[in-house]
């Protein structure tokens, strides 16, 4: 029972008994007097009620539209997300061509000392052997030497270019730190989100959406985790329906 | 088995660094002779000059597809029996079969290993030859 109910106070409870009474004595222009002073009663209440409900609204409507919080996420941190992983594009595109090009110009580097030591080599066996005239042992050794100089040339190149490999490894330090503070942004906007959802009062129905994908869109680089169940899992498992369709 | 390490390979992909990477990994395996192309609209032109032996291209790129690509030098009489090895991303059950009914020779995944690539080379080339 409605302990707010006044008809159930003393005083409507007496109103009741008065009214009975004027009824039994048949004084109706009193009786008549006791039913409206009931429904003023009533109505007092019903008016209490929407006042309530009004309120409600109100408040709702303010917490909807004030949300200064949702507000910042639309007009700034949004974009400045989107800005932030773009910052990630470059930086991985600049340490990957960075390092592509430590690794492009070693490379000549390490055949250099790799054909230069080939050389040498046939030269040294034939010392060893004895099988050297003096002219021949005198070009050996200004190979040798010239051998010496340009190994420690290449030497100190690809120490520079293993250097730089090296340094361009930071991207992942500060990549990470980046899309970290943006996934702790899409976490936020998803709780506002549902606040929304749940505020409008609309159920979220998650199951029985037809995929609206089209099925042009490719999906780019599986997400361990995330990956759906038709796609396959690295190149054995390509090679295996690759072999299975007969190549 | 004797494969050819002059012939002239065109690689298709839209990130320059994946280029660059296969690239690389072509030229250590003894193929020198490459040229690159960002999309499948700017090789298509390239291919039908007629220059190419071997075309090695990604799947997912800005104007014309990887996929769209391969159908297409399916389609040109002096292309059709050019190998085409896939290298790309798109690891979708449909797709390496799209790929295979479009006659493509070879599917790489990314990421992918120097040792892949080599092997499915080979395998290409094995089936050329017999």
């Amino acid at each position: 029972m409605d302990d707010h109910n006044e008809l159930l106070s003393d005083k409507g409870i007496q109103i009741v008994k008065d009214l009975l009474a004027a009824v039994e004595t048949g004084e109706l222009a009193k009786a008549q007097e006791y039913v409206d002073e009931l429904a003023e009663i009533r109505e007092s209440e019903l008016y209490q009620e929407i006042g309530k409900l009004t309120r409600e609204l109100h408040e709702s409507i303010n917490t909807f539209g004030c949300d200064e919080r949702l507000t910042d996420l639309a007009e700034d941190e949004i974009p400045d997300a989107r800005q932030r992983l773009a910052h990630v594009i470059t930086m991985t595109d600049e340490a990957a061509n960075n390092t592509l090009t430590a690794v492009e110009e070693s490379m000549p580097l390490c055949d250099k000392v790799l054909s230069a030591t080939r050389d040498l080599e046939s030269g040294w066996k034939k010392f060893s052997n004895r099988e050297l005239t003096i002219t021949e042992f005198k070009e050996l050794n200004t190979d040798l030497k010239k051998y010496f100089e340009n190994n420690t040339n290449s030497a100190t190149k690809i120490n520079e270019h293993l250097n730089n490999v090296l340094m361009a490894q930071g991207f992942q330090d500060l990549t990470s730190q980046i899309i970290k503070r943006v996934i702790s942004l899409v976490e936020e906007v998803e709780t506002s989100m549902v606040n929304i959802i749940q505020l409008a009062g609309s159920k979220s129905s998650k199951e029985a959406k037809p995929d609206s994908k089209d099925s042009s869109n490719l999906d780019g680089p599986v997400v361990p985790g995330l990956e759906a169940n038709s796609t396959v899992s690295g190149q054995d498992e390509v090679d295996d329906l690759l072999s299975s369709l007969g190549f | 088995m004797a494969i050819d390490k002059k012939m002239k390979i065109l690689i298709v992909d839209d990130f320059s660094t994946m280029r660059r990477i296969i690239k690389n990994l072509l030229r250590d395996l003894g193929f020198t002779n490459t040229e690159e192309a960002d999309d499948g609209t700017t090789a298509l032109p390239m291919l039908q000059t007629g220059k190419f032996d071997f075309l090695v291209t990604d799947w997912n790129m800005p104007g014309m597809q990887g996929i769209d690509l391969l159908k297409n030098v399916r389609a040109d009489e002096k292309l059709s029996s050019m190998p085409v090895l896939m290298v790309t991303a798109e690891q979708k059950r449909e797709q390496i079969v799209e790929a295979a009914q479009a006659g493509v020779n070879g599917y790489i995944v990314k990421p992918f290993t120097a040792q892949t690539l080599k092997e499915k080379l080979d395998k290409i080339f094995e089936r050329i030859d017999g």
